[in-house]
């Protein structure tokens, strides 16, 4: 009994450690898929009011609230503070967030407790007092400051003639008005609505952003382009070949995936100094820079995939290829590139990836000038310094799609391979 | 014609040497040997996928020992077949043919000759993965043979087959033998397919080749 031998001897279940990758896996894959649905989310994607400026004075609330004197008939946009539950008019009472119509002369902001500050905030929605037309030019007055800044966009609706509806941008604006540019000589429009767009129509519209998303998915195709024609050839030679110094080679090429990327954004422009004036002249803070820039990042991992992919072929195909009467290159080209397009797309996939959210050595190498080196990336950090949490996140969700759209080609085209 | 003159070979810790093996045109050869004694090593070498250290290797009237692969004029057939995946069975056959830029009614006309011989006019147009292990063992032999070569080396072909397909194959590659006139070195570690097959033993054993007459 003490001894069972062989007879009794049993494995312990595959359970716990099976779980244990589900929990593990899951949880990563649970983490990713959070994080985009709250960027998708967070967005407020309906267009928003004009409002003017803050009219809650900063205060103490006095008993349980604290008035505010507000005009009949206006509508006003209320945020609840920390110490406030709601507001109550002669109309009834509102709580958290909204607009909401003044009936009566004034509200009161409802406290939870007396004695400490006010942080709700009160603000009154603009509204036009005057709208004026001069060379196709519209210039709109507006009875309370608006906040808006040039080169943003309002768009125009509910106009009561042709011509006036749509985004348009702010040509000059100043505390209360707002000129646009008019399609064509119209009517002359005597009531007019306005709304802030959302942030993502005031991206798509904006000249600055548009413009890093075309050198964004040009720079990227064609980092792709470069990083695979590279790739391809060391991939072959180390998943192949056995030479003298290779250990040294493999570790050289894992440099720029361990190197901190604005080092290598930095050691590039440092390499520009000794390069000839007219080649700097051309590459940096200029966009070949760019790509530049990407390409060393983005190379790194298209090698490392390509290796691997190669590595999984084996090198009996070639050797039958090469009794059969080829030389190394027909062999390659013939017998070993068509069983390596699966690992080419997913090389490239990775790559356009990875150029697409470069970001550290751009910056470093090619400089964030608007439109002239700018790329996505660039315009989300521009957009959060400009305080404009909404326009990064807008730009964000531009390179989220544009990614999505990638992965999905690629797995589409990847899928075909398969089935075919 | 197949002669190896002292032949060496090196790979890492193992050593051939002094390999010294006669076999005349047209004959049958097979080489015995327990698996890891090298036979592969010194096909591959017959083939040129391995430089030999030092020796010859003659193969009809020539000495190819200093020749790539492609120019050798041998059809290799390795044990696992690596027939290449996205390739249809048709191309696969055609596939030295058209490194040889033979025309295309040639080739054609080869390929119908070889899917013939080998019984394969139904498969053309498939692709590997789509073929049983016999299957996959003809078109290995088809595509080998396709060129002409004047010697075939076989890595233990019928390893892989259960006993039925065995015994056909056994037929077939007599059959190829006999009509082709093709020299063969067949490689196996079974006593009962070398005494079938053989017109000439050979057991490789302690680095060295003996001929069993």
């Amino acid at each position: 009994m003490s001894d069972s031998g062989p007879v009794g001897f049993r494995v312990a279940s595959d359970k716990p450690f099976l779980i244990g990758l589900g929990v593990l896996g899951g949880s990563y894959l649970l983490i990713i898929v959070a994080m985009v649905l709250a960027d998708l989310v967070f967005l407020n994607y309906a267009d928003q009011p004009l409002l003017g400026n803050e009219m809650v004075k900063q205060g103490r609330h006095v008993d349980s609230g604290v008035t505010v004197v507000t005009e009949k008939g206006r509508r006003y946009f209320f945020r609840a503070g920390k110490n406030e539950t709601g507001l109550r008019s002669s109309g009834g009472a509102i709580f958290g967030t909204g607009l909401f119509t003044a009936t009566d002369g004034e509200v009161t902001l409802l406290a939870v407790e007396s004695g400490r500050p006010v942080t709700a905030s009160l603000r009154p929605e603009v509204r036009l007092s005057g709208i004026a037309v001069t060379n196709n030019v519209a210039t709109l007055t507006t009875d309370e400051p608006h906040g808006l800044l040039w080169g943003e966009f309002i768009r125009v609706s509910d106009a009561d003639a042709a011509g006036w509806d749509g985004v348009r941008e702010i040509a000059d604006t100043t505390l209360h008005q707002i000129s646009f540019a008019l399609d064509s000589e119209g009517a002359q429009a005597g009531s007019l609505g306005l709304s802030k767009p959302n942030p993502l129509v005031q991206a798509l519209r904006s000249r600055d952003i548009r413009f890093s998303i075309k050198l964004s998915l040009i720079s990227c195709t064609l980092t792709t382009l470069f990083s695979l024609w590279v790739a391809v050839p060391i991939g072959y030679v180390m998943s192949r070949f056995q030479f003298r110094g290779k250990a040294v080679i493999d570790t050289l090429l894992d440099i720029p995936i361990v190197l901190p990327p604005l080092v290598v954004g930095l050691s590039l422009l440092i390499l520009f100094r000794y390069m000839p004036e007219w080649l700097s002249d051309f590459v940096v803070y200029k966009w070949p820079a760019v790509v530049l820039a990407q390409f060393m990042v983005a190379c790194a991992f298209a090698v490392r995939t390509m290796r691997v992919t190669f590595d999984q072929i084996p090198q009996r195909f070639e050797q039958v290829a090469l009794t059969l009467g080829c030389n190394r290159r027909q062999a390659f080209w013939r017998v070993i590139m068509p069983q390596a397009k699966g690992g080419l797309l997913a090389a490239g996939t990775l790559a356009w990836a990875r150029a697409l959210g470069e970001f550290g050595p751009i910056l470093v190498f090619a400089g964030a000038t608007r439109q002239k080196t700018e790329v996505l990336p660039t315009s989300a950090f521009l957009e959060l310094q400009a305080g404009r949490t909404e326009g990064m996140l807008a730009v964000s969700l531009i390179m989220i799609a544009a990614a999505a759209v990638v992965f999905i080609v690629a797995r589409t085209l990847g899928m075909k391979r398969i089935f075919a | 014609m197949i002669r190896l003159e002292n032949i060496m070979l090196r790979q890492g810790d193992f050593e051939l040497r002094d390999i010294q093996l006669e076999l005349a045109a047209g004959e049958y050869g097979v080489l015995m040997g327990r698996s890891g004694c090298g036979k592969t090593t010194l096909l591959e070498a017959v083939c040129g996928l391995r430089t030999v250290a030092a020796g010859r290797i003659i193969l009809g009237d020539r000495d190819v020992t200093a020749l790539p692969p492609a120019e050798r004029g041998v059809g290799y057939v390795p044990q696992d077949r690596a027939l290449f995946p996205t390739q249809p069975v048709r191309e696969q056959l055609a596939f030295a043919l058209v490194l040889r830029s033979l025309g295309q009614a040639e080739i054609a006309a080869r390929v119908e000759e070889l899917a013939e011989l080998l019984g394969l006019g139904a498969l053309l147009d498939r692709l590997p993965d789509k073929l049983s292990g016999g299957e996959a063992q003809r078109v290995a032999l088809g595509r080998a043979l396709a060129h002409r070569p004047s010697v075939l080396c076989l890595d233990e072909p019928l390893s892989a087959l259960d006993e039925e397909l065995h015994d056909e194959m056994c037929q077939l590659l007599e059959r190829i033998h006999c009509e082709t006139g093709v020299t063969v070195l067949h490689i196996t570690h079974s006593p009962s397919e070398a005494k079938r097959l053989a017109g000439c033993h050979y057991r490789l054993a302690n680095g060295r080749v003996e001929s069993d007459e």
